[in-house]
């Protein structure tokens, strides 16, 4: 008896040793290997996201060593909101498993989600290569100082013109270099068209504030929703009032065809030639060429017009990816390198950049400062003509404008003005009346902000 | 002990509508508990809620924008009750007429709006309604008629709101009204003609006397509808408020602004109402079952 159980000790003790020895092989390997798991990547992204997938699919395939059985899927969201609202949901339910590996968002949405611990902090990955990134690529996602989202793009606002058009009427496009003159040659077309052609268009919904108002002549009349305090002052500041006379001006003065944008009523719209511009960010380059295909060559593009006193050029629109902060969030390390080589690596860059041109799909310029440099980037371009949009691009983003703050209230406060302008533009009340309601609002609804620096 | 002593004695059935008491605890008491509790807080869904009395309560009685809401959902409310009954009343008497060839047909004609998909009909409305290039327009142009901006002025925006709601749901109620039609004995209508009854005394005294039930069905179902209408109005957007209803103002402020607490407060408003609407319904429904 004693033997046998002297004999079982010893086997014991062996079969110990040998299951520790194997688990340290096998952990050793696993570290050693650096492979990711089998699984998909899904993405949450808005707009036109699918064609994303054109270049990180190829991009699986290349890294097959590290990535041998991963997958990627990208699900289409109605807007930011909706992402924030799926995001929101799933986390509060507790759902991580529902959660995305990563998803596009925008800067008024971006510092709510930071700020409830959602999204990666990547300020080490990111702030080690902003030498390399075009100027502020990074600016709207940084929040108290951290970077909470990799920026995907970097794009202007711009003034989109028909030259057809200004060639029957004879009118000189570079008067519009200022928003006054920009004014002054819609008065014109209208007068020599006997009405027929507009300056442009405005939507009777949100997107004229989107539009028209936080992205454009707002940043770049200076204009302020906030103070420094975070105390509303945008029925006092000079600044929105000065944007706001402006569209005022063009609307009232009926140099604005009312209709909603991205609609075929738009499109029909350009292509009868009764719109001469479009004021408004770069991505209206993918709409314009795969619904106005009758205006091919017509169009040009120029830096956004600036107001005389002021004298800054379009804000900047920047779209980010952010990782969420789940957990096992056993993707991020490659989200980030996916990230990398999509901003860096100028040869498969050119190749995507040139399939979306034959889809007529959407693409933006890179926001890295070495790709910039390629003269790829500033091939002619068919439908503008042969002249090269991809230059005006970059031309665009000089002297910019900074962007409005954001704060943790923004997306509420933007339903409030918008409400206002909307009112205005279906002609319930003046602009004046509009500006006074915006403030007041603001002020009852939602009173003082956390500006965040 | 009284209790106690009724709970053994008819246990039986106590135990099988338990389950259904367990369920409607779990998923519709305690989610209304909650509500309730939220619409107390100051929330954005992501971090702790902070707990602020009746702040929003107060907020909400100072917003034009839930005054708008709610009184738009009275108009959809009203409207939707109106020509949703009169028309469904009108199409199933029709479909019910003894004569009428291809029957089969034209009942499923009838029932394919309501099969639609909300988003496609909506989006095909909004081309329909468009000002510049919309077909209502181009046919009331035909008459001499200035083109309207259905969904760009605040005036008409509803309209369209309420064509969608009522073409949607006519074909479900016409279904509804159609069965209790087929249940009325035509006994009744043969002594009624052979009393020499035409066919609008007919209806009106034998149709509308035998169709009391179902018609209240029918307003009880359409009230708490109309009050929860959202597609329609979601998707047919007019300028700022001017045809937005008060879900779809709950659902913005939750899930555009963010203001969970705000969006439980007008939550629990939308339960009150439908809960004194319903209770009022049932009265009147009881003292007409009395008559």
């Amino acid at each position: 008896m004693k033997k046998f159980f002297s004999l079982l000790l010893v086997c014991s003790i062996l079969l110990s040793s040998f299951v520790i020895v194997f688990s340290n092989v096998n952990t050793v390997a696993s570290a050693s290997s650096n492979k990711y798991p089998e699984g998909t990547i899904e993405i949450y992204g808005y707009g036109q996201p699918q064609y994303f997938l054109k270049y990180y699919r190829p991009w699986l395939e290349r890294n097959r060593d590290i990535a041998p059985k991963v997958s990627i899927d990208i699900v289409q969201t109605e807007g930011a909101a909706d992402v924030r609202e799926k995001l929101t949901m799933s986390y509060v339910a507790g759902a991580y498993d529902d959660l995305p590996d990563a998803f596009y968002i925008d800067p008024v949405n971006l510092v709510n989600l930071a700020d409830g611990g959602l999204v990666q902090d990547v300020t080490d990955f990111v702030s080690s290569l902003t030498d390399k990134l075009v100027d502020n690529a990074a600016n709207d996602a940084t929040i108290n100082g951290s970077i909470y989202a990799l920026p995907e793009s970097v794009r202007p606002q711009m003034l989109y013109y028909n030259q057809k058009i200004f060639n029957e009427y004879n009118i000189d496009p570079e008067r519009m270099n200022t928003i006054e003159g920009y004014i002054e040659v819609g008065r014109e077309l209208k007068e020599k068209s006997n009405g027929k052609v507009y300056l442009s268009y405005i939507d009777p919904g949100s997107r004229t504030w989107r539009y028209y108002g936080r992205r454009g002549l707002m940043p770049q009349a200076k204009a302020k929703i906030w103070d420094d305090n975070g105390y509303p002052i945008i029925d006092t500041d000079p600044g929105a009032r000065l944007a706001f006379e402006a569209l005022d001006t063009m609307y009232s003065e009926g140099l604005l065809l009312k209709t909603a944008i991205f609609q075929p009523a738009l499109y029909d719209a350009v292509n009868n030639g009764e719109i001469a511009t479009f004021y408004i960010g770069a991505f209206w380059d993918e709409f314009l060429r795969k619904n106005c295909t009758e205006t091919l060559g017509d169009w040009r593009v120029m830096p956004a017009p600036v107001f005389k006193s002021i004298n800054l050029r379009g804000a900047p629109v920047s779209q980010y990816i952010a990782i969420v902060d789940k957990p096992n969030a056993v993707y991020s390390g490659l989200i980030k390198k996916m990230w990398y080589d999509f901003t860096f690596d100028i040869e498969h860059k050119e190749k995507w950049v040139r399939s979306m041109v034959r889809l007529d799909a959407p693409y933006a310029n890179p926001i890295s400062v070495e790709m910039l440099k390629d003269e790829f980037w500033e091939e002619p371009s068919i439908f503008y003509g042969g002249q090269s949009f991809r230059k005006m691009e970059k031309i665009a983003l000089r002297n910019g404008a900074p962007n409005l703050v954001v704060t943790a209230q923004d997306a509420e406060a933007d339903i409030i003005i918008s409400n206002e302008l909307e009112k205005y533009v279906a002609g319930v009340q003046t602009i004046d009346e509009a500006i006074k309601a915006m403030g007041e609002n603001l002020r009852n609804k939602i009173g003082k902000v956390e500006v965040i620096k | 002990m009284r209790l106690i002593n009724t709970l053994r004695k008819h246990k039986v059935p106590y135990l099988f509508i338990l389950p259904f008491f367990i369920l409607f605890s779990i998923f519709q008491l305690y989610p209304i508990v909650w509500t309730v509790w939220v619409s107390l807080t100051k929330w954005n869904g992501i971090k702790q809620p902070v707990f602020i009395g009746l702040n929003n309560y107060n907020l909400l009685l100072n917003d034009y924008m839930f005054t708008d809401a709610f009184f738009n959902t009275v108009v959809y409310w009203v409207t939707g009750v109106i020509f949703i009954i009169i028309l469904s009343l009108g199409i199933a008497s029709l479909l019910n007429y003894n004569n009428l060839k291809g029957k089969g047909f034209f009942k499923v004609v009838t029932f394919l709006p309501n099969v639609s998909a909300a988003i496609a009909i909506g989006i095909i409305f909004s081309m329909l309604f468009d000002k510049n290039i919309g077909i209502i327009n181009e046919v009331i142009s035909l008459f001499g008629i200035n083109k309207i901006g259905w969904l760009t002025t605040v005036k008409y925006s509803k309209i369209p709101v309420i064509i969608l709601n009522i073409w949607r749901n006519t074909p479900w109620f016409t279904l509804i009204i159609l069965s209790g039609l087929l249940n009325i004995p035509e006994e009744y209508y043969e002594a009624a003609r052979i009393d020499g009854a035409n066919k609008i005394q007919q209806f009106f005294k034998i149709t509308l006397p035998n169709l009391t039930d179902i018609l209240f069905f029918c307003f009880i179902i359409l009230t708490v509808n109309s009050w929860k209408i959202f597609n329609e109005s979601y998707i047919l957007k007019g300028p700022s408020t001017s045809n937005m209803s008060l879900f779809q103002y709950m659902y913005q402020s939750g899930f555009t602004a963010f203001k969970m607490g705000y969006a439980s407060a007008i939550g629990v408003v939308l339960i009150i109402i439908l809960a004194i609407v319903s209770v009022v319904q049932f009265i009147l429904m009881r003292k007409n079952s009395e008559i």
